[in-house]
């Protein structure tokens, strides 16, 4: 059985889908990738599935039903994502960043923290995602202090240190040059390694291509085409949907085709 | 699986909706079914359209006018513009009476060189220079140069507003918009008090209006005065209706609320366009203000500042964008005071408490208003599009040397400065500070941790205050069980005005507590059988904590007390509560739940993409602040041996949010602080003991440091020193660890106060 699997989830704004009846899996243990042009409803297909735009259509994870679930509950239950614009807490030192995600709160630990409080429940979750992500010398610092490559980082560790089955990862590359693209992939790899199944959403082709398992494109809310890098990349309709028409007999983009990141 | 039938679990939203939907026709047919009665039935209508309601009603529309411009241009909801009609009726009645114009007190530091030398000097013979306190402009002013003198008033007070205050707050978050205008609440309430004392002031009539002419329009009578009032304030509302929907001006504000750079494309500045709404807002208030203070004959500190309720009110009825909407709530908010009151008298089907109307009533309604469309509207206060939107004081993890040495060594010192040290004065200032600290830890909660602004702390405190003093003297309850029964009623009823809190948030939450404090003040602290009236609801406590048991005892060998009150011992039982609290307080920063309420009041949605509960975290937080400030109340009544209605009143919660963000809104130390300057606490009382300065100077300087803290220093007292340790720390630890952050934000070193 596929760990998520969407069938016709649609999210609509008004009159315009932007998600449009888009049937999708994702295999335990795979890396799947989802890339799409500047407004091709990516980002609106990891709010819908992690719960921050109401959806219909089923959503189906780890054999339940999430589709009614507040987004919170996905999370609890192993559906970890990444946000473009990072949304680190700002207050907090990196380190209680990822706290928040990797503690849960219950009742009677509540009553208990208020007279013991245990500064350090489920560290070791915190201490696997910096180590994963090789960022342990960021700890105690702020995210104010930090450079934009590590703050990536850092919001990529904090989905992690929930030990989520899944973490839908929102244009990580982004603004990242060559090497820190490579680098990332890299960490991915390492991600995957540790047992975390990898949604990946980006329009930097170069890094989709090169990392993914398997592809879905989408244009317009709909998708357009799916399957392994070979299949995509020799896909026609890809092809038009990145390059244009007069660019059909061109190779696939390369790493530095991609625009601007979306805004 | 699969198809397009969507899950039954979705139908919960979809329910929800139609019950919003359903409850919003049912409030309206409501509405509608009330104004049919009362206006086709003849007794009804004729104590509903009368001249006295109209003046009320005009009054409120003016604050709300004023309230609707100044958020339209800057993005301020204005808590003080009542207090700003009162001021600026102050300054005209006073040129009318003496022909002098007050000038707020100017701090002189010349006076505590005065005060140190009368402490030598036992006769007040010594005096240096003052600073001048009024321009005098001859004997009583006749109607229309009093009238320039105070519109030109109002135009200079709009644009200090606007540039000393607002103006350096642009790009503040929401809730220090929100701290600078309570301050000035303070400020200008404090001032009025300091000059003129609370009773009330004549005010002569203006010449060409006369009270006794009595007009007949046929289905109202109202004299000249009244029916003036009401048209000045329905032109204006024509004229900001015109002025916004077909000036360009009027357009630039409006673009500017919605994006600033749309302004700008405009050609207007949104500064220029700020400080002119300010402006317009000031002299509307405060024209409206003379007239309505003219039209009820006398002026009093008390009665002005409270009609920011109706008048919000109104304004969110208006969706603070409609100025005709605005208008005709406001009359209705007027006109059904006359009509209330008539019925409380006369039916008696009317709720009663003993032989007496049930207290409040008329004021409950913009409560309920408020509530009704905050909740069936969402967010009726649409979002200012501003540039960049600042940050909450940071919130720094307790260090361990503050829990293990400095919190006991403080506590220690308390106790034995209270027990063997303190004169009496300081004794009771000690019980103050300590009171003050406990009410400052519930708003640290609630609006440090989780960044939601309550502003009815000491609401939550009198409710369990007057419990305390039901169940400890009329149901022989035993001492420490109405401690929790109180805390614990203020709880649920925390929950219950959190309610709103779920869908909305910061200011508009601002809004529906200040509200509820009103409603709570008239309606059970005011009323006679909660409050005991001349019985007073009195506490009984165990001998130990009674303040009026003036007894010496032995501890640890030493005497107590020098045989006067207050009971030395009363300030050890407020000590042991505080300090429990300032643990939890401390604890709750450093636990999961903490960091889940700091996460939150950075970014809601990471943090529920971070599997944070973000309602029950919500809730989670107003029920710990109300059950602390619940505790607090209880402290209160147990220490002075009553509860009375004058500790807990709206005024209250607005001053202990006021110390409360002094002192730092966002650690226990900051709460600390607060609690060191509150009211009759132990600066204050340093400073009117030992330098002289005068009691009414509490609220002035405390309104004063909060606009100041607002502007200058968002952090309060706690958060600056602790941010100037750090510096001071780096610079010596420079050489040592050159890698270790030198910034101010370092979390888990801190120097700040104990």
């Amino acid at each position: 059985m596929a760990l998520l699997e969407t069938t016709d989830m649609t999210v609509t704004f008004g009159g315009l889908r932007a998600v449009d009846s888009v049937d999708f899996r994702v295999e335990k243990g795979q890396l799947v990738g989802l890339i799409g042009p500047n407004g091709a409803g990516k980002t609106t297909f990891i709010d819908g599935i992690t719960g921050f735009v109401p959806t219909t259509g089923n959503i189906l994870f780890d054999g339940h039903e999430i589709s009614h679930e507040p987004a919170h509950r996905r999370a609890r239950r192993g559906l970890g994502r990444t946000w473009q614009s990072l949304e680190l807490f700002e207050d907090l030192s990196i380190e209680e960043n990822l706290q928040v995600a990797a503690e849960q709160q219950s009742v009677g630990g509540f009553l208990a923290d208020l007279v013991i409080p245990q500064r350090r429940r489920a560290y070791a979750n915190v201490q696997f995602a910096l180590d994963v992500l090789g960022i342990n010398d960021l700890a105690k610092r702020m995210p104010t202090e930090i450079s934009q490559g590590q703050r990536k980082l850092v919001s990529a560790a904090r989905a992690l240190a929930a030990r989520p089955q899944l973490v839908c990862m929102d244009e990580p590359a982004a603004g990242l040059d060559t090497k820190e693209s490579e680098d990332l992939g890299l960490r991915l790899g390492r991600i995957i390694d540790a047992g975390t199944t990898i949604f990946l959403v980006d329009h930097d082709m170069g890094l989709v291509l090169s990392v993914c398992d398997y592809i879905y494109v989408i244009e317009f809310g709909a998708k357009i085409a799916e399957g392994t890098p070979q299949q995509i990349k020799s896909d026609p309709r890809v092809i038009e949907a990145y390059l244009g028409s007069a660019a059909g007999s061109h190779e696939a983009a390369g790493p530095h085709e991609s625009a601007e990141p979306e805004k | 699986m699969g198809g397009r039938a969507s899950h039954p679990a979705q139908w919960g939203a979809v329910i929800e909706r139609s019950i919003t939907q359903v409850a919003r026709w049912v409030v309206a047919a409501l509405g509608i079914a009330t104004a049919a009665f009362v206006l086709l039935d003849a007794e009804y209508r004729h104590h509903f359209l009368t001249g006295s309601g109209v003046a009320q009603g005009a009054l409120i529309a003016a604050v709300a006018l004023g309230v609707m411009l100044t958020y339209r241009g800057s993005g301020v909801v204005n808590f003080a513009n009542g207090v700003i009609a009162m001021y600026v009726a102050y300054v005209y009645t006073v040129l009318r009476r003496d022909g002098d114009l007050f000038l707020p007190p100017l701090p002189n530091p010349l006076s505590v060189i005065e005060g140190i030398v009368h402490q030598f000097q036992p006769h007040d013979t010594f005096h240096l220079p003052d600073i001048p306190t009024q321009i005098s402009f001859g004997n009583g002013l006749s109607f229309w140069p009093a009238l320039a003198i105070s519109l030109a008033f109002c135009i200079v007070l709009g644009l200090v507003l606007h540039f000393f205050v607002f103006r350096p707050l642009r790009f503040a978050p929401p809730i220090a918009k929100v701290v600078a205008s309570v301050g000035l609440f303070l400020l200008l309430e404090a001032t009025v008090i300091r000059r003129f004392g609370t009773r009330p002031i004549a005010v002569k009539p203006i010449p060409f209006l006369k009270k006794t002419t009595q007009m007949n329009l046929g289905f109202i009578k109202l004299n000249q005065e009244q029916f003036f009032v009401g048209m000045l304030v329905i032109a204006f509302a024509a004229l900001l209706w015109v002025l916004f929907q077909k000036t360009r001006f009027g357009l630039a504000t409006r673009a500017a609320a919605e994006n600033e750079k749309g302004a700008v494309v405009l050609g207007f500045s949104p500064d220029f366009l700020a400080g002119t709404n300010w402006v317009l807002s000031t002299v509307i208030t405060g024209l409206l203000g003379i007239f309505v203070a003219t039209s009820l004959s006398t002026i009093e500190p008390t009665v002005l500042p409270a009609l920011i309720v109706p008048a919000l009110t109104a304004a969110l009825v208006g969706g603070f964008t409609s100025f005709p909407r605005t208008t005709l709530a406001a009359f209705v908010l007027g006109m059904q005071k006359p009509l209330i009151s008539y019925l409380g008298v006369n039916k008696t089907w009317f709720p009663k408490s003993g032989d007496q109307a049930f207290p409040g009533v008329d004021r409950v309604l913009p409560f309920l208003v408020i509530v009704l469309v905050l909740y069936l509207a969402g967010d009726a206060l649409p979002a200012r599009g501003s540039i960049t939107a600042g940050r909450l004081p940071f919130s720094p993890t307790p260090p361990k040397w503050a829990l293990r040495i400095g919190g006991p060594v403080l506590g220690l010192a308390a106790a034995v400065f209270g027990l063997f040290i303190f004169s009496p004065a300081y004794r009771g200032a000690l019980s103050n500070t300590l009171v003050g600290v406990i009410i400052c830890l519930s708003v640290v909660v609630i609006t440090g941790f989780v960044g939601q602004i309550s502003l009815a702390q000491m609401a939550f405190a009198g409710i369990s205050a007057f419990i305390v003093s039901h169940l400890s003297s009329e149901h022989g309850w035993p001492f420490p069980l109405p401690i929790f029964a109180g805390a614990i009623v203020a709880l649920v009823i925390g929950l219950l005005v959190a309610l709103p809190a779920l869908r909305v948030r910061g200011v508009n939450l601002a809004i529906v507590t200040f509200a509820f404090a009103v409603a709570v003040d008239d309606m059970i602290f005011k009323n006679n059988s909660v409050n005991g009236g001349f019985k007073q609801a009195l506490v009984k406590a165990p001998d130990w904590i009674d303040p009026n048991q003036p007894k010496q005892r032995k501890i640890f060998g030493l005497i107590a007390g020098d045989g006067k009150l207050p009971n030395p011992t009363t300030a050890i039982f407020c000590l042991v509560v505080t300090v429990v609290l300032c643990y939890l307080v401390a604890n709750l920063r450093r636990s999961t739940t903490g960091r889940q309420m700091l996460a939150m009041r950075a970014n809601e949605r990471a943090a529920a993409a971070a599997g944070v509960n973000v309602s029950a975290t919500k809730l989670l937080a107003f029920a710990i602040s109300a059950f602390i400030a619940g505790i607090g109340g209880a402290v209160i009544a147990y220490r002075s041996g009553n509860a009375t209605p004058d500790k807990f009143d709206y005024t209250q919660s607005l001053v202990i949010f006021a110390f409360a963000y002094l002192g730092g809104i966002s650690s226990v130390g900051g709460a600390i602080a607060g609690g060191f300057l509150v009211a009759g606490g132990l600066v204050f009382t340093f400073l009117q003991q030992s330098l002289g300065v005068p009691p009414e100077f509490t609220l002035l300087l405390g309104g004063l440091g909060l606009v100041i803290t607002a502007i200058q220093n968002p952090e309060g007292i706690a958060g600056r020193l602790r941010t100037d340790g750090l510096r001071l720390k780096a610079k010596f630890q420079k050489p040592r660890s050159p890698s270790s952050a030198p910034t101010t934000a370092a979390p888990l070193v801190d120097t700040g106060s104990p």
